[in-house]
């Protein structure tokens, strides 16, 4: 068959067209060297709402949480600014990402919004990766020091503020108190204890009830907000990974496995098994960030069961309570046009109001990083769902507490090799050799 | 592909030729400039790209220049996601091939009743959509999923297997996705090429004395080898880029350990810190496998 | 073999019908695993509709699917008869030079295609999401490989009638290779109706330009995900591309038939 001489021209054809690539190459710059003007635009730093007017576009995700969020902003902040108008566009943060990452390609930050929001987690990444997108906010008049301090340094690089935390993540050990009076103990039991302590108890609540304590589909995410809750990070200072001579990672990383092998801890797959095991009542409880509440508040049928109380605390000098799981910031995009009145918008919303936070508590279940808010009579109120305990206060209480960590620009490549090394550990791997092989993964990945 | 005529009976008129010619150029040079311009192009682009590092408008040239190249052999992450695509490869796509043959030649039978709904029923997977489909899988392999029940219904295992939870399951499991989505697409080719073998090859046959597995080993496979080379390019092609079921069905859990080549090149490029010049450079090394496999399928299809 | 078709149908046809009856189910139904039809379908379909603009999503689908088939149909199917009617050597090698664009993985070709668009003022165009889709290898091997059993009497009485070479392509190739056609767009809608990468690039930030598969990325993108409204949209993106199917089934078979006689 002639096929074949068209292939061999065909792949011969592929060694001419690389040849080419190789000798242009030198000449050609990637991506485009023009955008460096749009970063010297600079805003009047402070300003009266009312001067302001412009419509700001938003891109965020989750219409019941952060959209619904931006849009009772908006409605509180045209009190103050009536020549204030929004466009919020629901986009979800993968779409988000890959956007930044192909808008910094191309240089044509142009078409970016004037606020999008990021995940926490890979806030500071973006801002290293993409310094020429985002608008330094660190002397916008923002009150920084009224967030709790985990969450400012999120976005926080090199000493200078870029983000506006929204949407707490605060770590919760929420759990069916039906179920824990069923084994013989309460909440307080459970409150402010080890996970040694916590392991016995569950040891007891497995044997009594048959019910394992908690479920995780990430053992990754669940080592990782152990570790904040003792501040420690995955990172040294000088942002090399810290990982195989980390001893409170080692400490985390085996207090998973005796969680695993005593059987108080069942592991999920994924997401939907993560949720569907705590809502059947397949295990007793869960620990997560406490926007989790919302996924527990579809089974309204467990209303007066739940009740919510800090996690437990790794044994170590410095370990606490209180940690964090999920949340998110507000950024102003360099090139925002509009980037005094987003300023101002968020400073008098996000960063300012509790009108704002008690009008969003109730239909979205988004919590405070600005702990004013928490100040708020409604957030006193008892819940029915969790038998009347005030748990909003309480969960403010927490967040207050959060050891801040760094989180840099690897974050994901550590937690990626990290869950790596826990399942190649469970898979009966030795501890200090899969951790040291997570380590070099990620210094090679470091190293471009 | 096989040709059935040589083309000198097409082409009679001689004089013509040279403005024939020129039509041909014309009706598919929009088609051809397209592909040039929006593939080749870009290629070309993204192999400059894999020749730089950095980021956004800080790129630079690196050094040395095959730098991301050299990379593709230090990365063990990298080799990992190769040998399980490979997997994927070797365990699915014979399976298929296979399995849409018996189907095919089963629909293919003039007797068969329910023709259309069957070959319908066949095709649908490759219509639902994808967000379904992995949330369905997910859930039927689940711990507590149907699988498992049915499974301790009948008596194969006492608690349930966590599939997705061990290597071997979850990549099993993305193997039984994979068939299960395009199995029916390869029938349907299949089918097709049955309805051009004359019938009269197989009743000739069968007063030969000739069984219906002879009949299977003797004509359908030779007569269509053709279009079985054809589907086996095409999913060569397919599986080694394959990303969706790695992405959706299991994330790439546990640890790494179901990821594919494509599903390594996004996270390099749009989930981890954004490395885009090594993952231009994966990708030139998946269009080099794809490239070469393709070629050693076409020398062996051509010796039958 | 009625028993092995029959396994091989139901297991083919049972994820549907999951996705059918979980759409008339409670979010919490559905991750129990129901598999019997629930009462929630009005209640989904009434979320559905508050939280997310289904109208604008099918409509652009539509739009930009029917755009890109019949344009990249039209235009493979072109370049396929080229290549094959008026048949030559050097034809046959950019044939197989084209090809090799089946090969390239798109995360290849993604930045630069997408700094090709924005440069040329097409982001949030429907142009700029057809472009890259508009002429694709495959099909023009369809077309040429079809071509090939075309009854050339016809375009040479064609020719002697006087008709000019593009009206023969529209006159006589086209209705007499209905089935080839049916295929081509069978395979080129499906693909264009459920791409999501290049169109979540291409139409960033224009709440007014996404799709059925940009929204169903949408209803699954918060802390807490609605089942029901996941499978309920699911279930709505699939039923074109089966009606689509199912009425070209027939000439799909022919028209693929046709190309590899």
């Amino acid at each position: 068959m002639k096929k074949i001489l068209a292939i061999t021209l065909s792949i011969l054809m592929l060694f001419t067209i690389t040849a080419c690539g190789n000798g242009g190459s030198g000449s050609t710059n990637v991506g485009s060297a023009d955008i460096s003007a749009d970063n010297t635009v600079t805003p009047p730093p402070d300003s009266d709402g009312a001067e302001l007017s412009g419509t700001i576009v938003v891109w965020c995700w989750d219409p019941t949480y952060n959209i619904f969020a931006m849009d009772e902003a908006a409605k509180i902040y045209r009190e103050i600014n009536p020549n204030f108008d929004i466009e919020v566009v629901d986009m979800p943060m993968d779409e988000i990402q890959t956007t930044l990452i192909t808008t910094a390609a191309s240089g044509t930050l142009n078409n970016l919004p004037d606020i999008f929001l990021l995940p926490d987690y890979a806030f500071q990444k973006n801002v290293i990766q993409f310094p020429e997108m985002f608008f330094d906010i660190t002397d916008s008049g923002i009150p920084f020091h009224e967030f709790a301090s985990s969450a400012v340094a999120n976005s926080v690089v090199d000493g200078r503020n870029y983000g506006v935390s929204f949407g707490a993540g605060t770590t919760i050990f929420a759990v069916r108190t039906d179920y824990l009076t069923e084994a013989g103990f309460t909440v307080d039991d459970f409150t402010d204890i080890t996970w040694g302590q916590f392991i016995e108890l569950g040891k007891v609540v497995l044997e009594k009830t048959g019910r394992p304590m908690i479920s995780t589909s990430s053992g990754g995410d669940f080592i990782s907000f152990m570790l904040q809750s003792a501040g420690a990070s995955l990172f040294h200072a000088d942002g090399t990974p810290n990982i195989a001579n980390n001893s409170t990672l080692h400490d985390a990383i085996n207090t998973y496995l005796e969680l695993i092998n005593t059987g108080v801890l069942l592991q999920v797959n994924n997401w939907d098994e993560y949720t569907t095991s705590f809502i059947s009542g397949a295990v007793t409880g869960t620990i997560s960030g406490c926007w989790i509440i919302g996924s527990m508040q579809t089974a309204q049928d467990q209303s007066g069961n739940w009740a919510v109380t800090n996690m437990p605390r790794l044994d170590i000098p410095g370990g606490t309570n209180y940690s964090n799981f999920g949340g998110s910031s507000w950024a102003i995009s360099s090139n925002s046009e509009n980037a005094a009145l987003a300023i101002d918008f968020l400073k008098h919303t996000f960063a300012g109001s509790v009108e704002f936070y008690e009008n969003i508590l109730e239909s979205s279940g988004a919590l405070p990083t600005w702990l004013p808010a928490g100040t708020s009579n409604i957030y006193m109120e008892p819940q029915p769902f969790f038998g009347g305990q005030a748990i909003f206060t309480d969960i403010v209480g927490y967040t207050e507490h959060i050891p801040a960590i760094i989180t840099g620009e690897f974050w994901s490549e550590v937690s990626v090799a990290v869950t790596n090394a826990v399942v190649n550990i469970l898979g009966g791997a030795d501890i200090t050799v899969a951790l040291q092989e997570a380590e070099d993964t990620v210094i090679f990945q470091m190293g471009r | 592909m096989h040709i059935p005529n040589s083309h000198a009976t097409r082409k009679p008129f001689l004089s013509l030729e040279r403005k024939r010619s020129l039509s041909g150029w014309a009706f598919l040079s929009v088609a051809a400039c397209l592909i040039i311009w929006l593939n080749f192009y870009p290629m070309v682009r993204g192999f400059i790209i894999a020749l730089h590092t950095g980021a956004g408008a800080n790129m630079t040239l690196s050094n040395p220049i095959y730098r991301n190249f050299a990379r593709l052999f230090e990365d063990p992450q990298f080799r990992q996601t190769v040998s399980t695509t490979f997997l994927y490869l070797i365990v699915q796509v014979p399976i298929m091939l296979v399995l849409a043959l018996i189907l095919a030649s089963m629909l293919n039978q003039p007797s068969l009743k329910g023709k259309a709904i069957f070959r319908t029923a066949i095709f649908l997977p490759c219509a639902v959509g994808l967000v379904a489909y992995a949330l369905i899988f997910r859930q039927m392999f689940a711990h507590d999923g149907l699988i498992n029940s049915v499974l301790i219904g009948i008596g194969v295992f006492e608690t349930g297997h966590n599939w997705l939870n061990s290597v071997w399951s979850a990549r099993l499991v993305i193997i039984i996705g994979l068939l299960w989505r395009w199995t029916g697409f390869a029938t349907v080719l299949y089918l097709a090429g049955l309805q051009n073998i004359d019938r009269s090859i197989y009743e000739a046959a069968k007063i030969d004395g000739a069984g219906i597995f002879q009949q299977f080993w003797k004509i359908t496979i030779p007569l269509l080898s053709p279009i079985i080379l054809l589907t086996a390019i095409m999913s060569t092609n397919g599986t080694l880029q394959l990303f969706d079921e790695s992405m959706n069905l299991t994330g790439g859990r546990p640890g790494m350990s179901t990821m594919t080549m494509s599903h390594y090149i996004y996270q390099t490029a749009f989930v981890h810190s954004p490395n885009l010049s090594y993952a231009s450079a994966m990708s030139f090394a998946i269009f080099i496998f794809v490239a070469v496999l393709a070629l050693i399928q076409i020398k062996v299809g051509d010796k039958r | 073999m009625y028993a092995f078709l029959s396994v091989a149908s139901f297991l083919s046809v049972f994820p549907l019908y999951w996705t059918v009856v979980s759409a008339t189910n409670s979010s919490s139904d559905i991750i129990k695993g129901s598999l019997l039809a629930g009462t929630h379908l009005f209640q989904n379909f009434y979320h559905l509709l508050e939280l997310y603009n289904l109208s604008t999503a099918l409509m652009n689908s539509t739009l930009n699917a029917v755009v890109l088939t019949v344009a990249s149909v039209i235009i493979c199917a072109m370049a396929g008869y080229g290549f094959e009617a008026f048949h030559s050597k050097a034809k046959d090698k950019l044939m197989s030079i084209l090809l090799l664009s089946m090969m390239i993985p798109f995360a290849a070709v993604m930045i630069p295609l997408f700094q090709l668009t924005a440069n040329m003022g097409l982001l949030n165009t429907t142009i700029g999401f057809i472009l890259p889709s508009l002429s694709t290898a495959f099909l023009i091997l369809l077309f040429r490989q079809s071509t090939r059993s075309f009854p050339y009497e016809m375009i040479d009485s064609a020719r002697i009638d006087g008709l000019n070479e593009i009206s023969i392509f529209f006159r006589i190739f086209m209705p007499t290779m209905k089935s080839t056609f049916a295929a081509a767009t069978v395979i080129t809608f499906m693909s264009a109706w459920n791409s999501y990468l290049w169109p979540s690039i291409v139409f960033r930030g224009d709440p007014s330009a996404f799709t059925m598969p940009m929204l169903i990325a949408r209803t699954i993108a918060g802390n807490v995900t609605d089942h029901g409204v996941v499978m309920l949209a699911a279930l709505i993106a699939t039923i074109p591309t089966i009606i689509i199917f199912f009425f070209l089934q027939k000439y799909f078979v022919e028209g693929i038939a046709g190309s590899i006689k």
